[in-house]
């Protein structure tokens, strides 16, 4: 994983009861590194129970900011396409 | 509605009350002197329906071709006002491969896609089963409807009241007949259910129900008309409850001894006497009118009796299409 | 009879099992009017376990429909709408849940066909979830293949993964007969329960089949068979792959079926290992791993150099502490013990 440039990812779901909590990415679909396409599903985020799918933003190499599980706050970012 | 026809709901509860007749003296013929349920050509069990003849013919004047019925382990008055033929039927009782199951399903398992009419011997489990017809009716935007059959007994099972709910709920052109002969086996009604009547069920399910008194075919005529006018029309789903009398026994073999002095008046209680009376037949008509029934009955028999019996290894086909 | 159609390719993007079976529904729901989905909570909820996944923002709720907590009654709608020539694909929530509809799956919908002496045809998919592993307790976490695979009437599939299980699914959809398919809840790569990576793979977009009746080999190996099914394939795999550094060469058998029984491709197996495990979730008595057992038995049992040996839960309802439930399934550590003792 690397802190790169690129297109960043960021987390897209926020709570408005609790704006301090942290979801996770659920599933990464693409891996690390994977090619992937604009529009294609890469991975599933979950915030307080509620889940939701979350594709590329555009074409070229995916890089996970954060592994699966691991908190993130909301607004803050799960990769990067280069 | 179909135009009430005195003559021919007469003469279709005789064929059904001759066919019944017949059925009765073959099963029993070879089965003594000791009672052994599994011996002779018609083994197994046998639910008559003689004196239930008004609820199959006053109901089945309104069906047409494609209409489908559900019928519980008494099916044949059902089964032959639906347009079943009657040869295909009598080979399946015999258990031939000319029946209308290839032998497999005997006299409660008899399945007819033709007419779309089927039977099952677990009780009440046929009602959901004719929700399903309904649902595809109005899917395929027919104006077919389903017919579900089944005892007063039948109405504390479970599937009923899921059944009515579901039908109700969906909207479905489903009419839900209960046939109350005021036994379930040996059990009468009061001693099964809290309620007099199972039209007032229907109103708790959010359907309209009505119960028919005095086993009247032309009364269970008119109100089968308007509760499958209604399912035709799309208004959704009845219930009819028809008050009616088993002439014989739930089963062939059952002795009956439960149902007392009953049994003494029984023949006064027989709809197909009262309603000739009723309608004026004179001895003639009503003599040839049976002659004409035995006819057709006899040569379902002749047609049985001469096809052939199924091969041990006939058991082991059509488990999968 | 179900085609074959394997896909031209293997596909850009790797999903969930869910998405997996969902999608097939979807794939063919939109080739044929016939197919409809009928189950508790299966519309806007998408399936408690995600069984119907994005189904109802596409085809609404006709065509997706949610019913009353009536078992008996919608699973007997279904068997009616069927045989008028439907193609019902309806839920049962979860396995556990059979004993309020029990006789409409075993003695109507299972038993119409042959009764009417292959008249009256049932064209229907029963889902319904297994599995256990999340502390769901006894009413909740069973597998029961082994109960429907014992009455005669039931194809019954068990796909381990999502590529099987959009292929079986399809294929499920398309039988004129009657089909079980059971999806296990721990397999199905939920966001909210503890998942195998195995239960996320690359799925082609288009619409394939896999062949119901037919095993897979899910990895080639010369020492040791292991024949199972559903999430224990996964384990297997993970058990396999481990041994294979120790020069453990375990072959893993994926049943994928119990009815048909791919009983060719498990015997080959064994006669070429000489050493038989079976895996399976479900209770051991009268079940799973005893009718493998009889199969080789009754072939030629001097095809086993050792006695096999039979891992499933011990019968014993399934405990809700995760100590005990843990206790009580067939784990990697169990199979791997078990494999260790075959091959020495």
């Amino acid at each position: 994983m690397t802190a790169g440039s690129g297109v960043a990812i960021p987390f897209p779901m926020t709570s408005s009861d609790d704006p301090s909590a942290e979801g996770v990415v659920g599933t990464w679909f693409a891996l690390d590194g994977e090619a992937v396409t604009e529009g294609q599903l890469i991975a599933e985020v979950q915030l307080d129970k509620v889940s939701q799918d979350v594709h590329a933003p555009s074409a070229g190499a995916l890089r996970h900011a954060v592994a699966e599980g691991v908190g993130v706050a909301q607004g803050g970012v799960i990769g990067h396409i280069d | 509605m179909t135009e009430l026809n005195q003559l021919d709901l007469y003469k279709e509860m005789v064929r059904i009350r001759q066919f019944e007749a017949r059925v009765l003296n073959e099963y029993h013929a070879d089965k003594s002197p000791a009672w052994d349920i599994g011996a002779g050509l018609i083994p197994g069990e046998m639910h008559l329906s003689a004196g239930q003849e008004p609820a199959a013919v006053g109901v089945c004047a309104h069906l047409k071709k494609g209409d489908a019925i559900t019928a519980p382990h008494r099916p044949h008055h059902f089964a032959l006002s639906h347009g079943v033929d009657m040869n295909a039927m009598m080979a399946e009782i015999y258990g031939r491969t000319t029946g209308l199951c290839k032998g497999k399903g005997g006299h409660m398992h008899l399945f007819d896609p033709e007419n779309h009419f089927s039977c099952s011997g677990i009780i009440a489990q046929g009602y959901p089963v004719a929700c399903g017809h309904a649902m595809a009716f109005k899917r395929k935007g027919t104006d077919h409807v389903a017919v579900a059959v089944a005892g007063e007994g039948a109405a504390n099972q479970g599937a009923f009241h899921e059944s009515l709910n579901l039908a109700a709920l969906w909207n479905l052109p489903v009419v839900f007949v209960i046939e109350d002969n005021d036994w379930a086996i040996s059990v009468p009604r009061s001693a099964s259910t809290a309620n007099t009547s199972n039209a007032d069920r229907a109103a708790g399910y959010g359907m309209p129900g009505v119960r028919v008194e005095n086993n009247d075919v032309e009364a269970v005529f008119e109100a089968a008309g308007a509760a499958i006018d209604r399912a035709r029309a799309g208004e959704g789903p009845s219930l009819l409850e028809i008050h009616t009398v088993r002439l014989w026994g739930h089963f062939e073999g059952d002795a009956q001894a439960y149902r007392g002095a009953e049994l003494e008046t029984l023949d006064e209680r027989d709809p197909i006497p009262a309603y000739a009376a009723a309608i004026g037949l004179s001895d003639d008509q009503v003599a040839a009118i049976k002659a004409e029934a035995d006819s057709e009955v006899d040569a379902a028999v002749r047609f049985a009796l001469d096809s052939p019996v199924p091969t041990a290894d006939d058991a082991l086909l059509h488990v999968f299409a | 009879m179900t085609a074959t159609e394997t896909p031209t390719s293997e596909g850009t993007r790797r999903i969930t099992t869910a998405k997996a079976m969902a999608e097939a529904i979807a794939l063919e729901m939109r080739n044929d009017p016939n197919v409809f989905v009928m189950g508790e909570d299966v519309g806007a909820y998408g399936g408690i376990f995600g069984s119907t996944t994005d189904l109802f923002a596409e085809f609404g709720a006709d065509r997706v429909i949610d019913t009353p907590i009536s078992e008996t009654a919608f699973i007997g709608a279904g068997i009616g709408a069927a045989t008028e020539g439907m193609r019902p694909v309806v839920e049962l929530m979860f396995i556990d849940f059979y004993g309020v509809c029990m006789d409409q799956i075993t003695n109507h919908m299972a038993k119409i066909h042959y009764e009417s002496g292959g008249a009256v045809k049932v064209p229907m998919v029963l889902m319904a979830a297994t599995g256990a592993g999340y502390s769901d307790a006894a009413q909740h976490s069973q597998s029961l293949w082994g109960t429907f695979a014992h009455l005669p009437g039931i194809k019954v599939v068990a796909p381990s993964n999502p590529y099987d299980a959009k292929g079986l699914m399809a294929s499920a959809i398309r039988d004129d007969n009657p089909v079980l398919y059971l999806f296990h809840k721990g397999a199905q790569g939920l966001v909210w329960m503890a998942k195998n990576p195995r239960s996320i793979a690359h799925v082609p977009e288009e619409a394939y089949t896999v062949p119901i009746g037919e095993a897979a080999v899910a990895k080639e190996g010369s020492d040791v068979t292991i024949v199972t099914i559903s999430l224990s394939v996964q384990h297997s795999l993970d058990v396999a792959e481990k041994l294979e550094g120790e020069g453990i060469s375990v072959e893993v058998i994926d049943l994928r079926s119990l009815v048909p029984l791919d009983t060719e491709t498990v015997l080959a197996s064994v006669a070429k290992t000489g050493k038989l495990l079976v895996v399976d979730e479900d209770y051991k008595s009268y079940g799973m791993t005893g009718e493998i057992a009889a199969i080789v038995a009754e072939t030629d049992p001097t095809m086993l150099s050792k006695p096999m040996v039979r891992l499933a839960v011990p019968d014993v309802p399934i405990p809700y502490a995760r100590t005990m439930e843990y206790g009580i399934l067939p784990t990697r550590d169990k199979i791997e013990a078990a494999v260790r003792e075959l091959a020495s």
